[in-house]
């Protein structure tokens, strides 16, 4: 399968302070991808540069084949992190204006807007004009737009944020359709659980540098799994099946599972007496994951809302 | 990659229908009647006005013979001209000592006399100050020689008649030719100046607002900023277009079945070049002063962040369009020299001193030159607009060429 994006040593500078230090990026056509990273990391900058919107300081960007991202404008679609709408516009209009930027024809987008919303449930709002829909609703109808003229690539920045459960539960149907029909897509997010329920692979970006490329599975294959076991023998010979750095907690043990695996430390465990009474194994989650690659600061700071989510303009 | 005319096309096809369906709209329509009806209205009422309060009493102290001869004298002037070219005469009853009078009267603020007449028409005394000699002094001579005429032919019993011309009436003459074709090219670069600055504001206005709610994010993902900036170029100057037919089709329909303004219209002088070139003409320089200005208005004005900014950006560059309209009006007055072909080389003293030149002027080649350095210009300023607004408004920096074309060739 070839690649929808690729870029090497991507930098881009602001007021003479590097916002992207060489990010370097490879996404499988057909897959859904994920960057992820705390506010100000470099996410949004990457993007607009894969898109054209800014020009790097150095490094190259291939999108769907072409060196020139705005020759790919027709097959790409893109929802930036500040949404933008015109709010005399209906609905309808909205997304077909969006689709006729991309080279779809009014009429053709008026339709395809048209059935869009009927199949989402948003038929009463089709000559809605924006400025009277609630900013998750807006969100939905620029995301329609951003579909309308069906793509080959969507990006999507910070996509989730601003919308309420059900919004954000729509929209991950919507990605997930999207993939299906072959789009590739690519998302930015400082929510980690959004990047493991729908992405295969995943970029870790923080302080404008890529601190892992790769698999999700392999993201969290860089952690052991994690044993919990709790035994009716306090103590006794089974305690040296465990490794060093095992710790304890009201009854529980936790500790990494040994490289060596499951069957040495349960013979171990068996033959020392410690009357197993709970043993599971974990695998490590993305957030964990997360914290291993980026460190406990970055982790702490995607807890934070966007300035987009403060109500706050860049 | 969408053409960059097909993205401007769907750019200022948005913008067109937006701006024709807005109360702004509604504005820019009914503003220049507004204007107009607001300045003809305060023109008139203030030169009245001024006219009536410049307006000097001259007192008349003599005998009732004599003042009777001086009324008469002055309203068979006035007849001929207006009330307001000549003083009011007051009759005042005669004193004493009408020296003395003179100067009491003079002295009075309440009655506010410029002078005093005294004496005989054989023998006239006016009183006041030297400065009136010019103004009241010489109207006052013409009254009474008016008087003294009309006397002495009615001592003679001669009557004259009035006089009558025999009018051979033709088409044109050069003299009225020439003052209302200097006129007509004031007014033509008046007029397109003052649309061009209303209509460049709102356009700028509109690309903040774009960049307050963020659209401009879209616009600049799908299509070239060239394409971005000529789309709402095309729309704005659509807009004004819409908004001159319109105009021209109430005047026309006022001219054709009210002929209320049929004298005012008819204007008997033709442009140098024709009335039918002269109007494509004038719609092709509207079109490349706005571009030219609109260009320009777009790649400052983008810089500003809020409408407010917007006034104090675009205030030197009005100014600098005055100067331009100056320039151009060279064009009008000089009788050669240098300055005139500056206007007419500088693109954007360009069109409005072509425009003179259409009505002064039958050569059409030149414009045709013209017309094609002034597309030049505008290709030339729509690019380093968009290259301004990329480098310091999106903040992009890297390899932003003024000409990509030239560079791809060449590389």
């Amino acid at each position: 399968m070839g690649l929808a994006i690729e870029a090497r040593g991507l930098v881009k500078s602001f007021d003479g302070k590097e916002a992207v230090k060489g990010i370097d990026i490879a996404v499988p056509e057909g897959s859904i991808y994920g960057i992820l990273g705390p506010n100000g990391a470099g996410k949004t900058t990457t993007l607009r540069m894969l898109l054209g919107i800014i020009e790097p300081d150095r490094g190259t960007r291939t999108l769907l084949g072409h060196e020139r991202p705005l020759e790919a404008a027709r097959i790409v679609g893109y929802l930036p992190e500040e949404r933008g709408l015109y709010p005399a516009m209906t609905t309808k209009e909205a997304i077909a204006f969006m689709g006729a930027l991309r080279g779809l024809p009014l009429d053709v987008g008026r339709k395809r807007a048209e059935i869009l919303l009927r199949e989402n449930g948003l038929a009463d709002y089709v000559e809605k004009p924006i400025k009277s829909l609630s900013k998750g609703m807006a969100q939905t109808i620029q995301l329609f737009g951003t579909i309308v003229h069906k793509p080959k690539l969507v990006v999507l920045d910070e996509p989730f944020s601003g919308l309420d459960a059900i919004n954000q539960g729509r929209l991950e149907s919507l990605i997930r359709d999207e993939a299906a029909s072959g789009t590739t897509i690519i998302f930015s997010t400082h929510v980690i659980h959004h990047a493991e329920r729908l992405c295969e692979r995943i970029a870790i970006i923080a302080a404008g540098r890529i601190r892992f490329e790769g698999l999700v599975s392999e993201a969290r294959d860089r952690l052991r799994p994690q044993v919990r076991l709790k035994t009716r023998s306090a103590d006794g010979p089974w305690r040296a099946a465990l490794p060093a750095d095992a710790r304890e907690a009201a009854g529980v043990w936790q500790f990494e599972l040994p490289k060596s695996g499951i069957e040495p430390l349960l013979k171990g465990l068996m033959d020392g007496g410690a009357g197993i009474e709970e043993l599971s194994i974990e695998r490590p989650g993305l957030h964990d994951a997360f914290v291993a690659i980026a460190g406990e600061a970055a982790a702490r700071e995607m807890d934070q809302p966007s300035p987009t989510e403060l109500g706050v303009a860049a | 990659m969408m053409g960059l005319f097909e993205a401007a096309w769907v750019i200022a096809r948005r913008d067109f229908i937006a701006t024709v369906y807005s109360r702004t709209f509604v504005i820019f329509l009914l503003m220049p009647a507004f204007l107009f009806g607001m300045t003809l209205a305060a023109g008139q009422a203030g030169q009245r006005a001024d006219r009536e309060a410049q307006q000097a009493q001259v007192a008349l102290v003599a005998d009732s013979q004599v003042v009777a001869s001086l009324q008469q004298a002055r309203a068979a002037l006035v007849a001929n001209t207006s009330d307001l070219s000549f003083p009011k005469l007051i009759t005042v009853a005669p004193a004493e000592h009408p020296d003395i009078q003179a100067r009491a009267l003079l002295a009075d603020e309440s009655a506010a006399y410029s002078a005093v007449f005294t004496g005989t028409l054989d023998r006239p005394v006016l009183t006041g100050p030297a400065k009136i000699d010019d103004s009241v002094g010489r109207r006052m001579r013409l009254i009474l020689d008016q008087a003294r005429t009309t006397a002495a032919l009615s001592d003679a019993r001669i009557a004259v008649p009035p006089v009558s011309f025999e009018r051979v009436l033709t088409a044109e003459a050069a003299g009225n030719l020439h003052g209302v074709r200097h006129l007509m090219a004031r007014g033509a670069q008046l007029i397109i100046f003052m649309i061009t600055v209303l209509l460049a504001t709102m356009m700028v206005t509109n690309l903040i607002e774009e960049k307050s709610n963020k659209v401009i994010e879209i616009l600049a993902a799908s299509a070239p900023l060239d394409s971005v900036f000529l789309g709402k170029l095309i729309a704005t100057l659509a807009v004004s277009l819409l908004g001159i037919a319109l105009w021209a089709g109430v005047l026309g329909g006022l001219y054709l079945f009210t002929q209320v303004l049929s004298d005012w219209i008819d204007v008997p002088v033709a442009p140098a070049i024709g009335w039918p070139i002269f109007i494509i003409l004038t719609f092709l320089y509207f079109t490349t002063n706005f571009l030219l200005l609109g260009a320009i208005f777009l790649s400052v004005g983008a810089q500003a962040s809020s409408v407010k900014e917007i006034q104090t950006i675009s205030m030197p560059i009005t100014i600098a369009q005055v100067m331009f309209l100056l320039l151009a009006g060279t064009v009008v007055s000089a009788s050669g020299g240098l300055l005139p072909w500056v206007a007419y080389l500088f693109p954007l003293s360009s069109p409005l001193s072509m425009m003179a030149l259409a009505v002064q002027s039958e050569s059409l080649w030149p414009h045709l030159l013209a017309l094609l350095w002034q597309f030049l210009w505008v290709a030339i300023f729509v690019r380093i607009a968009s290259v301004m607004f990329r480098q310091t408004v999106m903040k992009s920096g890297g390899k932003v060429s003024l000409f990509p074309t030239l560079r791809s060739n060449k590389t």
